[in-house]
């Protein structure tokens, strides 16, 4: 067969040990796949959300129960967004706790770090547009943060909030930056960090002179598994869009000044419990920029995986970072866990 | 390429692709199933609303309240094109009564509804928030003053704070605090407080059938909530039978030395028996009208005075439709300027009235727009929740012996009274 576009975008060959599902987790695959449902549902909510403070919740609604199919499009979409961050940190995880993350993969390392901030980021602003009383908490506390960067926090955030009190700017501002600004950054950090995979010789792997399995498989074996892997997360997803559609809520009338009885999303639980530890400079921005300052260290200042090591789980040549990842995993856990429990 | 698998990479894409159309078939089935949306754009408000979809068994609420023009949305909020219960409901104004007096302004209020000009008989919302029904002020002061807490019998509370910037009588009061019973620091008080302040306009009902009635406008207007099934009582009249006023008045006693309430237990059986308690005594029109047919809105809903007692605000006597010796009771000829009576036989049309028509008046100069003047110098009174027809008599021209200054009930009452 002659290889199509598809076929193109990953390498000819590529070591079949690291190309198993037990090994991938196909969490990388899984998180392209996801991209692309969330592009395609994204734009079709577009051709009917209204992105100003009287109308957007409102416009959800519409989508939600009016427009054919639009409650499945916009479960979808939400479905497909959650999962994302999910198989983001599997696919993270997956990457530390395989050493495949190093040289001469730390530079797409970092990509990946990036473009789970920004997968972060996006969720953030999505949740926003909503603009209905379940986004009280991103929009007071998890906005509000900006505020405590010292000498630059205040005009930070007017600039996001788009002047003295949230509003209509707000709302078309996290509009901006998830259409455009985020979702940009991020298919070009998309685009690069896959080509970066090719680049540096797909899958991490043993080099080839010490590597135990010579056994390997081509792209067209590798995209008929993508294949399959995709119709199966398609399906799992309608599946689950159907039964759990994704949350909604009365439009946001009047901006909270205080936060009773509002919860930050599941993603950003343990920074919600974090902040009620005191001051929001250290447990709100300080702390989270050390947990990601130490993931992005991981390639450069921890012991590194010996290259025969190289994608098989948990070599013990890089333990520490193994270790660093799993507690911050865990703290990260049990505080969500207690902040969902309070 | 991966010999060594049963089955080929084609059969597995048929199988996962497969898995993928029963997928999308069950979206497609379960969004199909859900109910087909029923819009409904209000000629008032001009947006489009479901509740339809799910409401389209409820009757219209009343015939000057019809669902094209108002639709659902301008009396109960709510989420209009929401299709999910909970989020359609979440935003309703008071559950499911939005007369209810915390968000009325919200809902009957607006200068074109009931929230308008006294000049034009719309102030209905400042009238009830003023009113005795709602204020109880009268019950607070009485109980106040016996137990030593107030000088006098004015009423400085009622069940909220509320003031008056407009006062038109002798009797009515600027404002009223919010009444506060731990601070008078009496035991008895304070139980009144506990078990005596379950029958003001923004109270909700004590337990049982007979108390059963929702709070604000719908105590009155929507009667009878124990017959209709949950959720069935969407109804407004002006035809308010006397059990309704029952809901509050006439079903039991206060007893004064324990504070409590005690629930009448005669088990009356017909209208009768049912209309007073056992030592009352009553003529016969007090148990074969309604309250609503002697007493007026003024009496019922206030006059937009805050007052002490709600003797200062009933005055309906026997006289205003009998007379006295002396004097016939007055009357009033109609004429095209009597719009507010018009309107009253429009929304509740137990008889027609037509310019040239007689009606008795009040004192006050509210028309009994339900009683005729008839060409004998009798007079006819329609009950305006039975539509029954009672004729009766001036005393002017009878053998009856009554003191011109003795008009209260009790002296007519001595010789009137019905035996049970």
């Amino acid at each position: 067969m002659r290889p199509n576009f598809f076929h193109h975008l990953h390498p000819p060959t590529i070591a079949a040990a690291q190309a198993r599902l037990r090994h991938t987790l196909g969490a990388g695959g899984a998180a392209i796949f996801l991209v692309l449902v969330l592009a395609i549902t994204g734009t079709l909510e577009l051709f009917y959300y209204i992105p100003t403070p009287e109308n957007a919740a409102t416009s959800v609604q519409i989508i939600t129960y009016l427009v054919p199919f639009g409650g499945l499009i916009r479960s979808l979409h939400y479905w497909s967004a959650q999962w994302l961050l999910i198989v983001s940190a599997v696919h993270l995880l997956r990457v530390v706790f395989t050493g495949a993350y190093a040289p001469p993969r730390r530079f797409n390392y970092l990509l990946g770090l990036a473009l789970f901030v920004l997968i972060m980021l996006l969720n953030f602003s999505g949740y926003i547009l909503r603009w209905d009383q379940g986004i009280t908490w991103l929009l007071v506390a998890g906005s509000g943060l900006l505020r405590a960067i010292p000498w630059i926090g205040e005009a930070f955030y007017y600039t996001l909030t788009g002047g003295a009190q949230i509003g209509g700017a707000t709302l078309l501002h996290y509009f901006a930056l998830h259409l455009f600004g985020l979702s940009l950054a991020a298919f070009i950090l998309m685009g690069w960090h896959a080509f970066r995979v090719r680049r540096d010789g797909g899958i991490a792997a043993p080099p080839a002179n010490i590597r135990a399995q010579a056994e390997r498989i081509t792209r067209s074996e590798l995209v008929q598994r993508e294949v399959l892997a995709m119709l199966l997360t398609g399906s799992a997803l309608i599946l689950l869009s159907v039964i759990s559609p994704a949350p909604i809520a009365a439009p946001l009338k009047e901006i909270p000044v205080t936060l009773e009885q509002s919860a930050a999303p599941w993603f950003l639980l343990w920074l919600q419990e974090m902040l009620t530890w005191g001051n929001p400079l250290v447990w709100g921005l300080g702390f989270p920029l050390l947990i990601l300052a130490t993931l992005a260290l991981i390639p450069y200042i921890f012991p590194q995986p010996s290259p025969k090591e190289i994608g098989s789980w948990f070599p013990p040549s890089n333990r520490a970072a193994q270790i660093a990842l799993g507690l911050i995993t865990l703290l990260i856990i049990v505080l969500s866990l207690v902040a969902y429990v309070r | 390429m991966s010999d060594k698998r049963v089955w080929s990479y084609e059969a597995r894409r048929v199988l996962a692709s497969g898995i993928l159309l029963l997928a999308a078939g069950f979206a497609w089935w379960w969004t199909a199933s859900a109910p087909q949306p029923i819009n409904l754009t209000p000629t008032m408000t001009g947006q489009a609303e479901y509740c339809l979809t799910c409401h389209k068994d409820l009757p219209e609420i009343s015939p000057s309240h019809p669902v094209k023009a108002f639709g659902c949305v301008i009396c109960h909020g709510g989420e209009r094109l929401a299709l999910n219960k909970d989020l359609a409901h979440s935003s309703m104004r008071a559950g499911a009564n939005p007369s209810d007096l915390t968000v009325v302004e919200q809902s009957c209020g607006s200068k074109n509804c009931h929230a308008g000009a006294p000049e034009e008989h719309r102030d209905h919302i400042q009238r009830v928030q003023t009113s005795i029904q709602s204020t109880y002020a009268g019950a607070i002061a009485n109980m106040r003053y016996t137990f030593g807490a107030q000088p006098d019998l004015r009423a400085r509370f009622g069940v909220v704070a509320i003031n008056d910037a407009n006062i038109t009588t002798k009797s009515g009061l600027p404002l009223l605090a919010g009444f506060a019973p731990e601070k008078d620091e009496n035991p008895s008080i304070l139980k009144f407080s506990e078990n005596c302040l379950g029958c003001h306009l923004n109270a909700q009902p004590k337990e049982g059938l007979q108390f059963a009635r929702f709070s604000g406008c719908a105590a009155c207007h929507t009667p009878d909530i124990n017959t209709f099934e949950k959720g069935q009582a969407h109804r407004l009249t002006t035809a308010i039978p006397y059990t309704q006023c029952n809901t509050c008045h006439n079903r039991g006693n206060y007893d004064l030395r324990s504070i409590t309430f005690v629930e009448r237990s005669d088990g009356a059986s017909d209208r009768l028996h049912d209309y007073y308690q056992p030592i009352a005594q009553f003529t016969r029109c007090e148990y074969t009208l309604d309250c609503v047919d002697c007493h007026t809105r003024t009496e019922a809903m206030g006059d937009g005075d805050l007052h002490s007692s709600k003797k200062d605000i009933q005055y309906i006597q026997c006289k205003t439709c009998h007379g006295t010796l002396e004097k016939l009771p007055l009357t009033h000829t109609i004429t095209e300027a009597d719009e507010l009576a018009f309107k009253q036989v429009l929304l509740n049309p137990v008889l027609e009235l037509k310019v040239g028509d007689s009606v008795l008046v009040t004192e006050q100069g509210e028309l009994l727009w339900n009683t005729r003047v008839m060409p004998d110098g009798t007079y006819q009174m329609v009950g305006k929740a039975t539509r029954q027809v009672f004729a009766f008599r001036p005393v002017k021209g009878t053998t009856c012996k009554q003191k011109p200054e003795e008009q209260a009930s009790q002296y007519c009452h001595e010789c009137h009274s019905v035996e049970r």
